[in-house]
């Protein structure tokens, strides 16, 4: 029952905040949206039974990279900053205009159509059954994982978070003059 | 009600909803939003087909993977937002028309 009810919580929060990101036309209610619909999937994760992904992704998204984001809103917050216009499809510079937006709105609707009916198989391709209780915390059983079977990949997620970090501080330096 | 399908159609949608962010937006901020949302769609049908379909712990695993290198995206992306704004003075995508100034 309280799964069920942190289930529809979690999704209604993520659809509609996906939903808030996708029409708002300030970019920093856009981000705060994003947030949102962060959190959604975290508790998604918690319903699955995914715990220290579901921390992680609190950790990580909200507490890290959506923050840098806002970070760069404000940052470069020059003349496109404020939206001229309250509605949709109005005259704001940055965000998109309606033909942006109808090839957004119809790209998205063939992906649809060409994907419900592989939604509609899915239960007939796949033998689903459901694994719950089988793991009643995964965060020992990943860190065993992490220092012996995907070793590689998290030696290699660390030289690349390394790079990517180096290279940022690297391209975001102040000009010389 | 919490079955594998209804994870799916979740994460089908938040994929959509990236993509249209990604093409109708001329913000390279918001671009960024919806390259987050797509990530996000593609790691939940990782855990969720972890625990519908595998029963082993290899979605997570590349769940984990996927945020490690959304994070390292975000801060090379965000980097290179700033300094673009600092040569160009706005964030509109088309305006990115060269690699140096």
């Amino acid at each position: 029952m309280f799964a069920q009810v942190l289930f529809l919580m979690s999704a209604f929060l993520t659809i509609g905040c996906a939903i808030a990101v996708m029409v708002t036309k300030n970019i920093m209610h856009s981000c705060i949206f994003l947030l949102g619909s962060l959190i959604g999937v975290a508790g998604l994760y918690a319903t699955l039974g995914a715990d220290f992904v579901a921390v992680t992704q609190i950790m990580v998204y909200v507490g890290g990279i959506v923050i840098l984001m806002l970070f760069a809103v404000m940052l470069t917050g020059g003349k496109d900053f404020v939206s001229r216009a309250q509605n949709l499809l109005g005259l704001a510079p940055a965000m998109g205009n309606k033909w942006t937006y109808g090839t957004g709105l119809f790209v998205g609707a063939v992906f649809l159509l060409t994907n419900v009916s592989l939604l509609m198989n899915v239960s007939k391709a796949y033998p689903v059954k459901n694994f719950g209780n089988e793991f009643p915390s995964t965060v020992s059983a990943i860190g065993k994982l992490l220092v012996k079977e995907h070793v590689l990949a998290f030696e290699l997620s660390s030289v690349l978070l390394l790079g990517a970090l180096v290279g940022a501080a690297i391209i975001a330096r102040p000009r010389k003059q | 009600m919490m079955g594998l399908t209804s994870y799916l159609v979740i994460s089908l949608f938040l994929f959509i909803t990236g993509l249209v962010v990604m093409i109708s937006r001329k913000n390279i901020v918001a671009i960024l939003l919806g390259i987050e949302l797509i990530l996000n769609a593609a790691a939940l049908n990782f855990v969720a087909y972890s625990r519908y379909v595998t029963g082993n712990l290899d979605g997570h695993i590349f769940s984990l993977f996927i945020i490690v290198v959304a994070a390292a995206e975000a801060a090379v992306g965000l980097a290179i937002i700033i300094r673009f704004f600092q040569i160009k003075e706005t964030i509109h995508i088309d305006e990115a028309t060269q690699l140096r100034n």
